[in-house]
C-alpha cells in the first residue's frame, strides 16, 4: 500500500542540540499509528516537521507518493493534515465556535461578505454539530474558552483538528490532561476519525491506550526510528522494551 | 448577586464623593449676586495663583462670587473644554488668560454670545472683538526697566547681550524692544544683541559660556523671561562668574527668588500678577455696571534685587505658591 | 475542509463513553496548568437543550459578560448626579453639545486605539502624530491657497493630513510586527519623532491661515442642530464598533490579542494585522488631527500633550484588557465620556480645580477595579 505521508532521513538540529538524527516516519491511508518514545526521543519535533511547523535541516517529506515542502502550517492544512498541539493553540478569550473556525472564518454572502462581515450563525451552528459529534458538552457554547476546563479546552482544539483534517490528524498526547471519561470518548472519536478514513498519529506515553486504538506503532528513540510494530501483536513489554533500546532488534512489522 | 452588591455600593460611594466634594464649595445659584469664574492658563503655576489671589480679595471687596479653574497644562486642547464647562455654568463675566492667539476664539465667542463679559487676562486673542478690555504688564516698560536696573547694577558701564526665547512672541518681543531702546540711552554700555534659546534652560547655558568665551568682560546679561533666567544663571555658575556678572532676569518665581537671594541673579522684573487679577476684577464689574472700560489696561512692573527684597512693599509682588 | 463547505463530517454522532481502556500514566511538563482542571472533567448531562436555543438568555449572559455594562452605570450615575445638583445648567442642549463636541476628537483616537490595545499593543504617539497630521494637513492648504481656498485645495489638505497619520501608523505597526520592538518603545519613539518634524517643518509656529470654509463646517458648523465634529465622531465609532464585532478583521484582532501564537498556526497572517491595525489608529490620528485643525484654525503644536494617555485611560475605562483580547468600541465611548463628564460637572459645580484631577484619577481606578472584581465573579461562575 502507498504511504499517505512519509518522512525520510529527517534532521533537525537546534543548536547544538540534535532532536532527529535521520527519523522516519510512516502514516499509511486510513490508519492510526501511534508514535512512542521517551522524553526526548523527538516525538514533538517530528510532528513539527511534518506538521510544517517546523522545517527539517536534511531529508525529505513524501505526501501521497510525491515529495512536498511544509514551509508553514498552512501549507500541512492545505493538504489536509492539522495538528493538535501540545500547548492549545487557542485564543482563550474567544468562545469555541471563533477558536474552530480561526483563521478560516466564514463571510457572509453577498455584498456584507465581500466587507468582511462573519456569518457568526452559520459558524454557531456548524461548531454546536461539530463538538456534538465528538461528544463534546460545553454548557455555554458563547462561552470564552478561557473559562472553560483544561478538559474541555482539550476537546475544543482536537474538534477543530478533526473538523478540517480530510487526511491526517496529528495529536501530540491528546489525552494527557483529561479525565477517565473524557478520555475513554477522545479514544473513541480517535477511532471514529479513523472510519471515517482520516488517518490519525498518536502521540502518547500510556502504552495501554496506544495499543487499545492504534493499528500500528513506531518508535522513536534518539531521533531515530527503531521499531515498528503492528499493534496486535505486541505487547507493552516490548514497546518499552525498544523505547528504552533494551530491545533494539524488534522489527515486528 | 454579588456583583449587584458591589456595583451598588460603589455607586453609592460615587454619589456620596460628589455630595462631599461639592459640599467644600459654597454654591449659591439663588443669591442675587454675581458670579465670575477665572481661567488660569495652566493651574499650579505661581503666576497664575498670585493672579488668582488679587481676583479672589477684589472679589470679596467687591461683593460678587469668583471661581478659579483651569487645566492641567498650557494647551488649548485641554483649556477648550474648560472654557465651554464655564459657558454652561453662564457665569456674569469671565477672566480668562487664553492659551492660543486663535484656538480660543470660537470658545471665548461661545462665551460671549452666551452673555457673559469676558476680560483677558496676562495674554491675549488676536482677535479684539470679543473681549471687554485686556490686562496684561506692559512688557516694554518691563524691558526699559530691566535695562536701567542691569546698568545701574553695572555701575553704567561694560557690556551686555540678552537672551530670549525666539523671535515672534509678543510678549518677549515687547520686554527685548524696551531693553535695546533703554540700554542705547546708557553711552557707557555696549549692547551685544541678542540670542535665542527656545526655552530652554540647556541652550541658554551654553549660550552664556559661549558668549563668555568670545567676550571675556561681559558684564551683564538680561534674560526675557523664567527659562531664560534659570539657564543663564547655570551658565554663569559654570564659569565662576557668579556676581561678576550682572544677571536681571523677568519674572519672580519662588525659585527665581531663592537665587537672587543666593546670589546667581542680581535682579529680578516682578510682573504684578496680583494686581492683574484684582484689576481684572474690578473690570468685570465695571463692564457688568455698563461703565465704561478702557479697550486695554498695561500694569507696570517693579524691579526686585537683593537690597529691596524683603521690603513689603517690594515683597509683595513676589509670585505665590498659595493665597 | 468538510466544515467549509458541507456538513458531512469525519465522526457519526455523539462519544458514548466506552471508557475502558485507561490507565493514566501522568504526562511530563507542559502540562501542569492543563491537568489542574482535571478533576472537574466529570460527564456533563447530555443537555436536552434545543438548538434553538434560548434567545433572551444568551443575550442575558453576553450583557453580564460585557465590560462596559458596569461603566456605563457609573456614566449614568454621574449624569444623573450633576443633573440633580445643577438641573439648570448641566443637563442643557447648550452643554451637552459642547461636551459632545469637546469628547470627539478624544474618540476618534480612542476607537484605533480600542483596535491596537485589543491586540495587546499600545500607541503613545498618537497626540504626536495628530499634531504631524494637522501640520501636513495645514501646510498644503496654506501652501496651494490661502484663507478664502475653495474646497479642492482643502479636500487635497485632508487627503495629506490622513495619509501622513497613516503612514505614522504603518511605521509604528511595521517596527512591532516586524522588527519586533516592543509597542511601547517604537511609539515613545514615534511620539517624539512626529512632534519634532511637525516642529521642524513650522519652526515651532503654528500654522494659521486655516481656510475658513473648513472652520465654518466641520470646524464649527452643525447638521440639524448637532455639531459635524460630533456627526464625525459618532459615525467612526459606529463603523469601528461594527468593524470590530462583525467582521473578520475584527475578529482577527482579537484572536491576535489573545493569542499571538495560535493565530499564527491558525494561517492568520499576524505581521500583516498588526500593520494594519496601526496604521488604522494612525488614520484615525491624522482624522482627529484635520478636526482638531477645524475646530481651533491653527495647529495647536504644543498641545494635545494629554491625547495619548486620554484615549488610553477610556479604553482601560471602557473595559478593553492591557492584555489583548478582550475590549469593546461601546466600552471606550462610555470611557471617553466619564473623565469628559465628571470634569464638566465639576467646573459647572465651581470645585477646585486640583479636585478635578483627583475626581478623574479616582473614578479611572475604581472603576477598572470593580470591572476585575466582576470579571473575576463570572470567570468563577
Amino acid at each position: 500500500m502507498q504511504p499517505l505521508l512519509e518522512g525520510r532521513g529527517l534532521v533537525k538540529r537546534f543548536g547544538q542540540v540534535q532532536a532527529l538524527r535521520g527519523a522516519d516516519f510512516t502514516v499509511f491511508p486510513g490508519e492510526v499509528v501511534a508514535l512512542i518514545g521517551d522524553n526526548g526521543a523527538g516525538k514533538s519535533t517530528l510532528t513539527k516537521v511534518l506538521a510544517g511547523a517546523a522545517r527539517p535541516d536534511e531529508g525529505g517529506i513524501l505526501f501521497e507518493g510525491a515529495p512536498v515542502t511544509l514551509e508553514r502550517p498552512t501549507d500541512a492544512q492545505r493538504l489536509g493534515i492539522e495538528t493538535v498541539y501540545q500547548d492549545l493553540a487557542l485564543a482563550p478569550d474567544l468562545d469555541g465556535a471563533a477558536n474552530l473556525f480561526l483563521g478560516r472564518e466564514l463571510l457572509r454572502r453577498g455584498l456584507a461578505g465581500r466587507l468582511g462581515v462573519l456569518d457568526k450563525a452559520a459558524m454557531r451552528r456548524r461548531a454546536v454539530d461539530a463538538f456534538a459529534r465528538l461528544g463534546v458538552e460545553l454548557q455555554d457554547i458563547d462561552a470564552p474558552i478561557g473559562t472553560l476546563s483544561g478538559g474541555q479546552r482539550q476537546s475544543v482544539a482536537i474538534a477543530r483538528a478533526v473538523a478540517w483534517a480530510d487526511k491526517v490528524v496529528f495529536m501530540d498526547e491528546p489525552t494527557a490532561a483529561l479525565g477517565v471519561l473524557q478520555r475513554g470518548r477522545v479514544l473513541d472519536v480517535v477511532r471514529k476519525v479513523r472510519d471515517a478514513g482520516t488517518s490519525v498519529v498518536l502521540i502518547s506515553h500510556n502504552m495501554p491506550e496506544v495499543l487499545s486504538v492504534a493499528d500500528r506503532v513506531e518508535v522513536l528513540r534518539l531521533g531515530q526510528r527503531v521499531a515498528t510494530f503492528t499493534a496486535a501483536d505486541t505487547s507493552v513489554e516490548e514497546l518499552v522494551g525498544a523505547m528504552t533500546g533494551a530491545l533494539d532488534e524488534g522489527r515486528a512489522a | 448577586m454579588k456583583m449587584r452588591r458591589t456595583t451598588y455600593a460603589a455607586a453609592v460611594t460615587a454619589l456620596s464623593a460628589i455630595a462631599a466634594i461639592t459640599g467644600c464649595s459654597d454654591d449659591s445659584d439663588s443669591g442675587g449676586g454675581r458670579k465670575i469664574t477665572f481661567i488660569q492658563g495652566v493651574k499650579g503655576d505661581e503666576f497664575y495663583i498670585s493672579m488668582a489671589c488679587g481676583a479672589q480679595d477684589k472679589a470679596k471687596e467687591l461683593g460678587v462670587k469668583l471661581d478659579v479653574t483651569g487645566a492641567d497644562k498650557w494647551d488649548a486642547s485641554l483649556q477648550t473644554p474648560v472654557v465651554n464647562a464655564v459657558a454652561a455654568k453662564g457665569p456674569d463675566a469671565v477672566l480668562i488668560a487664553p492659551t492660543d492667539t486663535a484656538a480660543l476664539r470660537q470658545p471665548e465667542q461661545q462665551l460671549k454670545s452666551r452673555g457673559a463679559k469676558v476680560i483677558e487676562v496676562d495674554t491675549k486673542l488676536d482677535d479684539d472683538s470679543i473681549r471687554e478690555t485686556s490686562i496684561s504688564s506692559d512688557n516694554e516698560q518691563g524691558g526699559a526697566l530691566a535695562a536701567r536696573t542691569l546698568a545701574q547694577l553695572m555701575g553704567d558701564k561694560g557690556k551686555v547681550s540678552a537672551i530670549s526665547v525666539k523671535p515672534g512672541i509678543s510678549t518677549t518681543d515687547a520686554r527685548l524692544k524696551g531693553f535695546e531702546t533703554e540700554i542705547k540711552k546708557h553711552p557707557g554700555i555696549t549692547y551685544l544683541g541678542v540670542q535665542y534659546n527656545d526655552d530652554d534652560p540647556a541652550k541658554a547655558a551654553s549660550i552664556v559660556s559661549s558668549t563668555l568665551a568670545a567676550n571675556p568682560d561681559l558684564g551683564g546679561i538680561f534674560a526675557a523671561n523664567v527659562f531664560s533666567g534659570e539657564g543663564a544663571a547655570t551658565g554663569i555658575e559654570q564659569t565662576n562668574k557668579t556676581g561678576q556678572l550682572k544677571l536681571v532676569a523677568f519674572d519672580a518665581t519662588p525659585k527665581q527668588v531663592e537665587a537672587l537671594r543666593r546670589g546667581s541673579i542680581q535682579g529680578l522684573i516682578a510682573q504684578k500678577p496680583y494686581d492683574i487679577g484684582a484689576k481684572g476684577v474690578e473690570q468685570a464689574v465695571a463692564a457688568l455696571d455698563k461703565k465704561q472700560v478702557p479697550k486695554s489696561i498695561a500694569t507696570d512692573l517693579v524691579a526686585v534685587t537683593k537690597d529691596n527684597v524683603d521690603q513689603p512693599d517690594v515683597s509683595k509682588y513676589l509670585y505665590k505658591g498659595a493665597c | 475542509m468538510s466544515l467549509g463547505e458541507t456538513t458531512t463530517d469525519t465522526g457519526p454522532g455523539p462519544g458514548d463513553d466506552a471508557a475502558a481502556t485507561t490507565t493514566s500514566t501522568a504526562k511530563s511538563a507542559g502540562e501542569a496548568a492543563s491537568s489542574a482542571d482535571v478533576k472537574d472533567e466529570t460527564v456533563t448531562a447530555p443537555d436536552p437543550r434545543p438548538d434553538l436555543s434560548d434567545t433572551a438568555r444568551r443575550l442575558a449572559r453576553r450583557l453580564v459578560r460585557t465590560n462596559s455594562a458596569w461603566t456605563f452605570l457609573v456614566l449614568l450615575v454621574l449624569m444623573t448626579a450633576f443633573s440633580i445638583m445643577k438641573p439648570a445648567h448641566f443637563p442643557t442642549t447648550f452643554n451637552l453639545r459642547n461636551v459632545a463636541t469637546d469628547a470627539a476628537v478624544l474618540l476618534i483616537i480612542g476607537v484605533g486605539m480600542t483596535y491596537v490595545v485589543i491586540t495587546a499593543g499600545i500607541d503613545l504617539s498618537v497626540g504626536s502624530v495628530l499634531v504631524f497630521s494637522g501640520v501636513v494637513a495645514a501646510k498644503t492648504m496654506t501652501g496651494i491657497s490661502d484663507v478664502d481656498a475653495g474646497w479642492g485645495p482643502i479636500l487635497l489638505g485632508l487627503l495629506a493630513g490622513l495619509a501622513a497619520g497613516a503612514a505614522w501608523g504603518a511605521l509604528n505597526g511595521f517596527l512591532v510586527a516586524k522588527a519586533k520592538v516592543p509597542a511601547l518603545i517604537v511609539t515613545l519613539g514615534s511620539l517624539g519623532m512626529a512632534l519634532g518634524l511637525a516642529q521642524v517643518m513650522t519652526e515651532g509656529q503654528d500654522v494659521r491661515g486655516v481656510p475658513t470654509r473648513l472652520s465654518d463646517t466641520i470646524g464649527n458648523g452643525r447638521v440639524l442642530g448637532v455639531p459635524w465634529l460630533v456627526v464625525i465622531a459618532l459615525l467612526v465609532t459606529v463603523l469601528g464598533a461594527l468593524a470590530l464585532a462583525t467582521t473578520r478583521f475584527g475578529r482577527r484582532t482579537y484572536a491576535i490579542g489573545s493569542n499571538a501564537e495560535a493565530a499564527r498556526r491558525a494561517g492568520i497572517p499576524v505581521e500583516l494585522h498588526l500593520i494594519k491595525v496601526y496604521a488604522l489608529c494612525g488614520l484615525l490620528a491624522g482624522l482627529a488631527g484635520i478636526l482638531s485643525l477645524a475646530r481651533f484654525t491653527t495647529t495647536t503644536i504644543g498641545g494635545h500633550t494629554n491625547d495619548s494617555l486620554g484615549a488610553i485611560a477610556a479604553v482601560v475605562l471602557g473595559g478593553t484588557s492591557l492584555f489583548g483580547g478582550v475590549g469593546t468600541i461601546v466600552g471606550t465611548l462610555i470611557g471617553v465620556f466619564i473623565p469628559a463628564i465628571l470634569q464638566n460637572g465639576f467646573i459647572i459645580l465651581g470645585v477646585q480645580p486640583y479636585w478635578q484631577s483627583v475626581a478623574v484619577g479616582g473614578v479611572l481606578i475604581a472603576a477598572v477595579y470593580a470591572d476585575q472584581l466582576r470579571r473575576r465573579a463570572t470567570q468563577r461562575a
